[in-house]
């Protein structure tokens, strides 16, 4: 009897607290605060970069609320920890959904946005990514929309660059998961065609900051160029890298442009495409203030996307139509062009956006020329 | 000349993960708790000493410091955590699981504490390169390899020269007749525990040193660590710290002959087929 | 209700799987925690049939099944070759070599891009396309799933099984054959994983080797640890209780920043606790 009683108590409880994670914050959502939802790795090896863009969004939305919100709305950003997890985020998409009535929702990584994209084209949800750069991506959802450039965008204009430089035998390093083998995928294709040839390949997991065999491998096929598309321990890589000695040149695209690998002197001529995404001086410091870190690559994009939908959001609300998932995509595209880091144009899902080609010189990042990919 | 490169590096990881191996088979072999929580303890060595690092410590001291912290923690995990579901007769399952949820505190409590990006040491000597020949090692890989072979060293005479060593000896192998010879086990294992995590907190330092710290980095080295105890003959130190250096040499120069995402996969590979015809170990004593 | 709905899908989908990893677990006695591994190949499995167009729903997931069936055999095999922790490391090495597999195989699993757009199931050629449907379909298939382990559990097979967890030997000795009712336990076990992970993979619509890692499996044995060993009850409490956890614990208010690592924190809290004031967890037996 006592178990079957157990039982029911735990059944109880379970109910009970479904039901109040359901309804408790509906229930304060009387006020005028608009809530918007963003899936994020929070825990886990995903949380380096996660934790980042979270608090790109943060700031963002602190600065806007402080100035008094958006036309008198405060704006409040639910997130929700995905541990970068496909599961997982279809379940936080479906409660940020369905209990927080959220229009929009922030994602990043690849695995967990094309996941949540199916949802997101049958519910009328409108996705933003800022971070993740798999091709997929691109024509996932219509109602999935990039702020950035996919990795095939920068591959192209890097392997273009290195053909002309005269580095036509590239072997490449990439990371064992969606975004490393998408880049890789897309060096593979464009960079033969550009006129150079790939000699070897090689890869490392996540988070693994033990490159030197990998390193070892690929230096012996005596490549031109060392091709990197790997997304977090940029400081080990760039030491590493360093203690070979290497007589190749090293190429990456954006992730390689971690500050604190910029810094290391161990980093210099190592050159790299960047999407373009500045913040001014004073963002950078007020930022680096309030979290203790600098405004990384992955803040600012995040930082960046929050403006867009801020901005989305005040032309919604002045053209007194309701926040909802349709209407905020619908003004996205109606509006097209957007200033917000940086000028930033959406001709289909994803932003057309500048790409420059960098070089790491004595702990700073050069912008040696720049294009815009189509 | 990469195949000499890539076994002195093998032979460098290898040393620190044999650190890992002898002192989980320390725990393991006289406790019989398979002790997951080590990964944790392992963990919080390299976030401490980088703390105390970071505010002006001397480097060898900050060392000292969070072994000394290491091994009061591996001492509660015991005394508080495993010798009370040793008092309840818990199984093993339950002494597993519960250490499994030891490592998820420890691992979040330092996720919590300093974020989960990689942290690198502040201290530039530890990059700097040395050339023997061909070889390039930095000071943080000549470090761990002198170290770990000390520690090494240290462990072996520990158990067979000292009062001490051979007393844990003895539980190991009886603890009922232990029990006869008023031993105390139960004192014994908090003493082997302690013991345990504080050899476990130099590679715990030193490998974060080349390659920086993460919070939830420690399953790995730990899961392989434990293969090597295994393949090398439960009880065995000298048999868990040669197999130890002996896979992760192998999994450097797998790299001639296969991709480097397989190597991960064939090291396990090769473990489940000899434990399906070697479960004994190599090194394993007649029974 | 969408996520009601999609709460008890996933549930659903985990009462599967923890009906599994109690049959070999808590049943058997094989300390398995590569039950995530034979639910990601019946994931895969439909996942694939369902893609090239080639077969129903029901069918695909048959074929899941009776694979899995196979390799969850396979897979324990060395269970009983080898016992206790020794298997425990074994489990994890095929954990790990199936991660492995699922990420570099990269024509069959789509590696680590996953699957993506997985059509969504059919009963005999009548799609199940809302949510509201798939609850339906996967409580049939949880109800189906109980009823088998529950007659199961009342058969001869289900006490010989259990006097097999109480005393091997003496079983052995009355002239059963302990190495056929376990065989018998592992392959219904690969039975429930395998049509899990084909409810699991046309639910999300998407698949990748994340879903399938040591991680999962370790959160499965939590669930069947938390929920109750060796009870319907329990499997079905556990997946429920888990999987509602991290969403009560967003109603504590603590620092975004820090908010994700102190919800694992409290899970591991509570493992321990579990682990150390109630073992045989909410509604099951003695583990």
């Amino acid at each position: 009897m006592i178990k079957v009683q157990g039982t029911r108590r735990a059944f109880a409880a379970v109910v009970t607290s479904v039901l109040l994670s359901g309804l408790l914050r509906p229930a304060m959502a009387a006020d005028e605060t608009i809530r918007l939802g963003a899936i994020l790795p929070l825990t886990g090896p995903g949380a380096v970069v996660g934790t980042q863009e979270m608090r790109g969004i943060q700031f963002a939305m602190d600065a806007a609320n402080a100035k008094g919100g958006v036309q008198g709305h405060k704006i409040e950003v639910i997130f929700e920890d995905n541990q970068a997890k496909p599961d997982v985020s279809v379940l936080s998409f479906n409660k940020l959904v369905d209990l927080q009535k959220v229009p929009m929702i922030f994602t990043g990584y690849s695995g967990p946005s094309l996941a949540m994209a199916p949802l997101a084209t049958r519910k009328k949800i409108l996705m933003i990514n800022a971070g993740a750069q798999s091709d997929k991506l691109t024509k996932a959802s219509p109602y999935l929309v990039n702020t950035l450039p996919s990795t095939g965008d920068e591959v192209a204009v890097m392997a273009k660059y290195l053909v002309q430089q005269g580095k036509k035998k590239a072997a490449v390093l990439f990371e064992n998961d969606a975004a490393g083998i998408g880049g890789r995928d897309d060096f593979l294709e464009l960079f033969p065609k550009a006129g150079g040839t790939i000699l070897a390949q090689e890869a490392v997991q996540f988070g693994q900051t033990d490159y030197r065999p990998a390193l070892l491998k690929l230096a012996a096929a005596k490549p031109d160029v060392l091709y990197v598309v790997i997304t977090a321990g940029m400081v080990p890589l760039v030491q590493q890298l360093k203690q070979m000695n290497p007589d190749f040149l090293v190429a990456g695209t954006t992730f390689m442009a971690d500050p604190a690998a910029i810094a290391d002197p161990a980093s210099n001529g190592i050159i790299h495409t960047q999407v373009q995404i500045d913040a001014p001086p004073e963002l950078s410091a007020a930022f680096k203030a309030k979290y203790g870190d600098d405004m990384d690559f992955f803040a600012r994009q995040y930082y960046n996307a929050a403006q867009i939908m801020l901005t989305v959001i005040d032309k919604v609300l002045s053209e007194k139509k309701p926040v909802t998932g349709e209407n905020l995509h619908d003004t996205l595209f109606a509006i097209r062009k957007f200033q917000g880091l940086i000028p930033m144009e959406f001709k289909s899902n994803t932003a057309t956006v500048p790409i420059g080609i960098n070089k790491m010189e004595n702990g700073k990042d050069v912008t040696l020329l720049q294009v815009t990919a189509e | 000349m990469v195949w000499l490169q890539l076994l002195v590096n093998g032979l460098v990881t290898g040393s620190a993960l044999g650190v890992v191996a002898i002192s989980f088979a320390l725990i393991y072999a006289t406790t019989k708790i398979f002790h997951v929580a080590h990964a944790g303890v392992y963990t919080l060595a390299g976030y401490l000493a980088w703390s105390l690092v970071s505010h002006g410590v001397p480097d060898v001291l900050a060392l000292l410091l969070a072994i000394l912290c290491c091994t009061a923690l591996g001492a509660l995990i015991q005394h508080q955590l495993y010798a009370r579901l040793e008092r309840r007769r818990a199984t093993h399952l339950v002494v597993l699981i519960a250490s499994l949820g030891a490592l998820a505190v420890i691992q979040n409590v330092i996720a919590a504490v300093y974020s989960s990006n990689i942290l690198q040491f502040p201290v530039p000597w530890s990059s700097r390169v040395v050339t023997v020949g061909t070889l390039r090692l930095n000071w943080a890989q000549i470090l761990t390899v002198v170290l770990s072979v000390l520690a090494y060293a240290g462990t072996m005479w520990f158990a067979h020269r000292t009062i001490l060593g051979k007393q844990i000896r003895a539980v190991a192998s009886n603890p009922f007749l232990a029990e006869i010879t008023r031993l105390r086990p139960q004192r014994i294992y908090v003493i082997v525990v302690a013991i345990g995590s504080a050899i476990v907190a130099l590679p715990g330092v030193l490998v974060p040193l080349d390659l920086g710290l993460q919070p939830y980095g420690g399953v790995t080295p730990l899961l392989t660590a434990t293969i090597a105890m295994i393949a090398g003959g439960v009880g065995s130190i000298t048999g868990a710290f040669v197999l130890a250096v002996g896979i992760a040499v192998l999994q450097n120069l797998s790299l001639l002959v296969i991709p480097g995402e397989w190597s991960i996969g064939v090291t396990f590979f090769i473990f489940v087929i000899f434990m399906l015809f070697r479960p004994t170990g190599l090194f394993a004593k007649a029974r | 209700m969408d996520f009601l709905y999609s709460y008890i899908i996933l549930a659903e989908v985990y009462v599967l799987l923890g009906l599994s990893t109690n049959l070999l677990v808590g049943i058997a006695g094989i300390f398995s925690v590569s039950q995530a591994a034979v639910f990601g190949v019946g994931a895969y499995l439909v996942a694939h049939f369902l893609m090239a167009e080639s077969l129903g729903f029901i069918p695909a997931l048959a074929i899941a099944a009776v694979a899995c069936i196979v390799l969850n055999i396979l897979v324990t095999l060395p269970a009983l070759r080898v016992s206790g922790d020794y298997f425990v490391v074994t489990s994890f090495g095929i954990q790990l070599l199936a991660t492995a597999v699922f990420t570099n195989w990269t024509n069959a699993t789509g590696g680590a891009n996953g699957l993506p757009g997985i059509p969504p199931p059919d009963v005999f050629g009548l799609p199940i396309e809302s949510t509201g449907q798939f609850v339906i379909l996967c409580s049939v298939a949880m109800a189906i799933g109980g009823l088998a382990f529950w007659l199961l559990m009342r058969a001869p097979f289900g006490r010989l099984l259990r006097a097999i967890r109480e005393d091997e030997l003496a079983v052995a000795a009355a002239g059963k054959n302990v190495l056929r009712a376990k065989v018998s336990a592992a392959a219904l076990a690969g039975a429930f994983a395998g049509s899990a992970g084909g409810f699991y993979a046309t639910f999300l619509s998407f698949v990748d080797p994340s879903s399938f890692d040591l991680d999962a499996s370790i959160l499965l044995l939590t669930m069947v640890v938390v929920g109750g060993a060796r009870t319907l009850a329990g499997s079905v409490l556990g997946p429920f209780l888990l999987l509602a956890l991290p969403q009560v614990l967003t109603l504590v208010d603590i620092p975004t920043s820090i908010a994700a690592a102190m919800r694992q924190l409290i899970y591991g809290v509570l493992l321990i606790l579990f682990m150390l004031f109630r073992p045989q967890g909410l509604a099951g037996e003695k583990l």
